[in-house]
């Protein structure tokens, strides 16, 4: 073999190397897409699942509550009127302060009442109007306790550690409210080198934010901006000294509401560290709860709250109530039927989505009444009837630009058009339903179009030559060949109309609904607001526990789209016939 | 409600008994032939009885219908002209009293020289502005500032002054003489226009138990005695018309049938002018909402002097409107530049994921994918297109965004926020990939499999005949696909409501938070809104740029797939 061909042929070797190289790697960017494609779905899905978990169980309350005449019977004589002026939550706020007899001063009292909503009075009410025998006695009663003491008894928000008492300590009442706890050996010594740590951590990242806004009003071009980043540097400066002062060795430690709260639980008394002496084995102390006097006790518990007070909505004493009251056997955690069976709340353990669901039913109703007749005829008749002139043009052309209409536009439309020209109520299913049928027209008529083109002539044919007129024809026998892939789409279409959130928004379906509709003819024209609408109310809620709410209504609304899904697939495979 | 019901169901009863009817009476003029031989029919006997059918239940369902949606209006309507009779007497030596008021007659020509100084003012400030004269035009504004004050002070006084004379007059001899119902048409007629439909509202909570009543008073009471009696006469004689009306069409049609009558072409017309009306909707959907569009655009423009061009190219979008006409900045700035920019960011972000992830996806699945692969990777597509976008917007706000936003903190970028363009633009493009994947996948598999066979004749490897020749003849509908898509990406709302933020950010910075078009309309129409403010219908000129922004990208995908197609059959 001579040099060239060599040459040559490895040559072609090298491209045709690289020519593969070239292939796979174009091959794997395809397999990335998908992955990526299937990656985004189950980031999305496994996010929302994880993130509605916390609204799955639910924390319940159940107190002892004493039916005291006078407060739920005020003129005495047992009648309903009588019984629906009672004060209830005043019962159940008495029921409360018997557990935590203690507790005496109004702000205190103010943060054990935050535990529960007054809303659930409403119930002990009824229960009490419907039966009122109970005025005398004691009654349990169940109501979800507070989001906040909920997601702090899951464990979601409030990370916290329980610790047993090293060595005993001796517990001495300084004044009315401050108490000092000593030791022999450093018990609180590992907290002491913690806090500190995380002081100088926090000092450290002070420190860098007041270099860069020195830096930056060295830099600064005019004299405004200098002066707002000297001034930033300034405040900067005067929290960090505060906090290397803090986190000094050898000075006593000042636990505040920045740092983790230390509680230190005495059989059924909680104290809470207000300051740590420099050797570790001293404190002083602020009583939460319980009733323990003074002396030496070896069974104590370090609780440490890791989440500082400013980090979380709920207080110290209400974490030492609520976990009494679980020590106590009075909180169970079971499944949260609330969210299924009541409307929407102020208060995220009273919310539901039963109200968004059933709006969403009656918008679909209307939808689907007006949608798929309507969407059908059209189809019908663009296929079977038209003459090819320009109004059937004019038709087409329409349709294919109306499937491209922002579903926003179709809800200024239904405000200009259907709420301030008609008259017809804000909020109601009925608007929602005749805004949302005519933007699923497109698909219906589109998809109907296809199923109806897809059944062959012979079928129009053989009718009309053994006599059918041309509308029998039609509707003898193409329109039920045709039937499957008309539902299929018509369900597909209803499904989009399901998840659509915008155009509602316009005609005022954002309202917020404490009660459900009612399902039946005045349902449609009440003030209702459907499943989406419900979830963008819900994300944007304060409160943490609607997150996990928000998660489990889409949830809800992902099954419902399941499901109609579901069906269309069945009809198209149960039915489907090809030529 | 019940009446209407009850009339409904008998209708219905009605028009069952009329398709009977029909049908019978088709069977017995068959068999009465002459000579006892039957008689062939023209049309099926069902004809006959879809014809009675037709006539007894339509028109009267229809009135029933007009009724319905007609009904309450009527019944204010008339409930009103009672009032107004009741009150006229009232209302008489009220206007008496408005002209003989010194204090108003002064008033009103105060109003009308500070209306007189606002137009000279505000012609005077225009050329100020013109000319571009800051001094000028400062102390213009100032001016103006001080002729709306008076005015207002002026309107708000006389408004006040009018109510004292109709509370003295109610008070006095006249009113106490007068009987409810008077007072209460009074009270309607002496009511500025916004509040009348309120107090009608009201009426109707205690008349009908419509909804929670606002207040109680004895004029509303007055007013809500009235209305169940006119509704009453309305329903009565409605379902009394609508039943007359379907029993003479039963008795007049029924005479019409013999063997010869050619029911089932009447009824086949019927049928087709139908679906004619059926596919009629769908142009006047288009009309509603060109019209409703251009019509409150057409108020919006008009109240910011037909300045089209600071709504299109001003850079400053703030659309607060004062409370009180002097307030400062009261006029609002509508200058859409950043929504455009905002909306272009987003779009071009979602593009980028978009486009190379559908592309390829689409690509993998039409030339590479076994069958298994598709069978799991279409759903899975679907599934994600089926997905509501409420729920992204969600996955984009809680997750996407916060992950976006340490992330920038971990690389040093300290003015991360969790609402930016980054977050909703990247989970938009995810919402978009099913949507270019399917389109793609279409246009692929058009391109015939003989172009690629020769391809792979020559030698070609499978990436060099997609990237060759698939590519190129699969071009023009892949760009439409695309455009479609940044239509799509345009138009979507709730992904950006959620998670791109509202300020009127003009920036291209996509960690910051920018707003869109459709983020301000979802904005300036939602919570309370008093309809005739040019905030508010600054939404509809703002829907107005996107529909039409829309419908070029539309036409245009339409027009690229349209010429620049490869015939090959």
């Amino acid at each position: 073999m001579t040099e060239p061909q060599r040459d040559i042929r490895q040559a072609v070797r090298r491209r045709l190397a690289r020519r593969h190289r070239a292939e796979r790697r174009f091959q794997a960017y395809g397999v990335a897409a998908l992955a990526a494609a299937g990656l985004f779905l189950v980031l999305l899905l496994g996010s929302i699942a994880i993130q509605s978990a916390p609204a799955i169980t639910q924390h319940k309350l159940t107190l002892p509550v004493e039916i005291t005449a006078e407060l739920a019977d005020p003129r005495g004589d047992l009648s309903e009127a009588s019984l629906r002026r009672g004060s209830y939550n005043t019962l159940i706020q008495n029921a409360l302060r018997e557990q935590f007899p203690t507790v005496a001063e109004r702000a205190e009292l103010r943060e054990l009442f935050g535990l529960y909503s007054g809303v659930n009075a409403a119930r002990l009410l009824n229960r009490v109007a419907s039966a009122p025998e109970l005025v005398g006695g004691r009654v349990e009663f169940t109501f979800p306790i507070s989001d906040d003491a909920d997601l702090y008894l899951k464990g979601v928000t409030v990370r916290e550690r329980i610790q047993p008492g090293l060595a005993p300590i001796a517990i001495s009442a300084e004044d009315t409210d401050r108490w000092r706890l000593v030791s022999d050996t450093p018990v609180f010594a590992e907290i002491l080198v913690e806090t500190r740590q995380a002081l100088s951590v926090e000092a450290a990242g002070l420190e860098r934010r007041r270099d860069d806004a020195v830096e930056r009003a060295e830099a600064a071009r005019d004299e405004d901006a200098r002066r707002a980043a000297s001034a930033t540097a300034e405040r900067l400066d005067a929290q960090l000294q505060r906090l290397r002062i803090q986190a000094q060795p050898d000075q006593a430690l000042q636990l505040g509401p920045t740092t983790k709260s230390v509680l230190v639980q005495v059989g059924d008394g909680v104290y809470r560290l207000t300051g740590i002496g420099a050797d570790g084995a001293s404190a002083s102390a602020q009583r939460l709860i319980g009733e323990v006097s003074a002396g030496a006790v070896s069974d104590w518990r370090l609780w440490t709250v890791l989440t500082p007070p400013t980090a979380r909505l709920i207080s110290d004493r209400q974490i030492a109530w609520a976990r009494a009251l679980s020590d106590r056997g009075l909180v169970e955690n079971g499944f949260n039927t609330i969210l299924f069976t009541r409307a929407d709340s102020r208060e995220p353990e009273l919310a539901g989505v039963l109200g968004a669901i059933i709006g969403s039913v009656l918008t679909m109703v209307i939808t689907m009444l007006l949608a798929v007749p309507v969407g059908v005829g059209t189809a019908i008749y663009l296929e079977e009837y038209a003459p090819k002139n320009r109004l059937t043009d004019l038709i087409e052309v329409n349709i294919n630009n109306l499937a491209a209409v922002p579903s926003i536009v179709f809800g200024l439309l239904g405000l200009a058009v259907f709420i301030n020209l008609f008259g017809m109520p804000r909020s109601a299913p009925l608007t929602g339903g005749m805004v949302l049928a005519l933007m699923t027209l497109p698909t219906v008529i589109i998809s109907s179009r296809a199923a109806l083109r897809a059944v062959p002539p012979s079928i129009r044919e053989a009718a009309l030559g053994v006599g059918a007129s041309h509308t029998q024809a039609v509707f003898h026998h193409v329109l039920p060949m045709a039937m499957p892939g008309i539902l299929t789409g018509s369900i597909i279409g209803l499904a989009q109309a399901l998840g659509e959130t915008a155009p509602l928004l316009m005609i005022g379906m954002v309202a917020f609904i404490a009660d459900a509709p009612a399902l039946g003819f005045g349902g449609f024209t009440d003030a209702a607001t459907v499943m989406p609408v419900q979830i963008f109310l819900w994300s944007s809620g304060a409160e943490r526990a609607f997150e996990a709410r928000t998660a489990a209504a889409i949830l809800v609304l992902l099954a419902m789209m399941l499901s109609f899904n579901a069906v269309a697939i069945y009809l198209r495979r149960r039915f489907e016939r090809r030529w | 409600m019940q009446v209407s019901l009850y009339t409904a169901l008998a209708l219905l009863v009605l028009t069952a008994i009329g398709f009977l009817i029909g049908r019978r009476r088709a069977l017995a003029a068959a068999r009465s032939g002459q000579d006892g031989a039957r008689e062939r029919l023209h049309s099926l006997p069902n004809y006959h009885g879809y014809y009675i059918a037709l006539w007894t239940g339509a028109p009267a369902l229809i009135l029933i219908a007009l009724y319905g949606v007609l009904g309450s209006s009527l019944t204010n309507m008339l409930a009103l002209g009672e009032l107004e009779r009741a009150s006229a007497p009232l209302r008489a030596s009220y206007e008496q009293a408005l002209t003989s008021d010194d204090r108003l007659i002064a008033l009103a020509l105060q109003t009308r020289e500070a209306e007189g100084e606002i137009v000279t003012v505000r012609a005077a400030l225009a050329a100020a502005r013109e000319d571009s004269d800051r001094a000028g035009s400062e102390a213009f504004s100032g001016r103006l500032t001080e002729a709306l004050r008076a005015r207002n002070d002026a309107t708000a006084e006389a408004a006040a002054r009018r109510a004292e004379l109709a509370a003295a007059l109610v008070a006095g001899p006249q009113g106490q003489s007068a009987d409810a119902r008077a007072l209460a048409g009074f009270e309607y007629f002496t009511l500025p226009a916004e509040r009348r439909e309120l107090f009608i509202s009201d009426a109707r909570a205690f008349a009908f138990g419509e909804g929670l009543p606002s207040r109680d008073t004895p004029q509303i009471r007055a007013t809500a005695q009235l209305l169940p009696g006119y509704q009453n006469i309305f329903r009565f004689s409605i379902a009394a018309l609508a039943l007359a009306g379907a029993v003479l069409a039963l008795t007049l049609t029924r005479g019409r049938i013999h063997a010869r009558f050619r029911a089932r072409n009447r009824v086949e017309r019927v049928v087709s002018v139908a679906l004619l009306i059926c596919s009629i909707i769908a142009i006047l959907t288009t009309i509603g909402i060109v019209g409703s569009l251009l019509f409150e655009s057409g108020r919006f423009f008009a109240s910011i002097d037909w300045r089209v061009h600071e709504f299109l190219f001003g850079t400053q979008w703030s659309p607060q409107i004062g409370i009180r006409a002097d307030q400062i900045g009261q006029t609002g700035a509508f200058g859409a530049v950043p929504l455009f920019a905002g909306t272009a960011l987003i779009m071009v972000i979602a593009m980028f994921v978009a486009v190379p992830v559908g592309l390829f996806a689409a690509i993998f699945l039409s030339e590479y994918a076994g069958p298994t692969t598709r069978a799991w990777a279409k759903p899975a597509l679907e599934v994600l297109a089926g997905i509501p976008t409420v729920v992204y917007g969600f996955f984009a706000l809680l997750t996407v965004g916060p992950f976006l936003r340490d992330f920038a903190l971990f690389l040093g970028y300290e003015d991360a926020v969790t609402q930016s363009a980054l977050a909703a633009g990247l989970v938009m493009g995810v919402m978009i990939i099913p949507f270019v994947s399917s389109l793609s996948d279409d246009v692929i598999n058009a391109v015939p499999q003989s172009l690629r066979d020769g391809s792979y004749a020559m030698g070609a490897t499978k990436s060099e005949t997609v990237r060759l020749v698939v590519m190129p003849a699969a071009l023009p509908g892949i760009v439409g696909a695309v455009l479609l898509a940044v239509s799509r990406a345009v138009g979507e709302t709730m992904i950006v409501v959620m998670a791109a933020g509202q300020g009127a950010n003009l920036t291209a910075n996509p960690l910051e938070s920018v707003t869109t078009i459709t983020v301000q309309i979802v904005m300036l129409l939602t919570g309370d809104q008093e309809f005739d403010s040019p905030k508010t219908l600054s939404a509809f000129a703002l829907g107005l740029v996107l529909f039409v922004m829309t419908l070029c990208l539309n036409v245009l995908a339409l027009h690229v797939v349209r010429r620049y197609r490869e015939k090959y059959d």
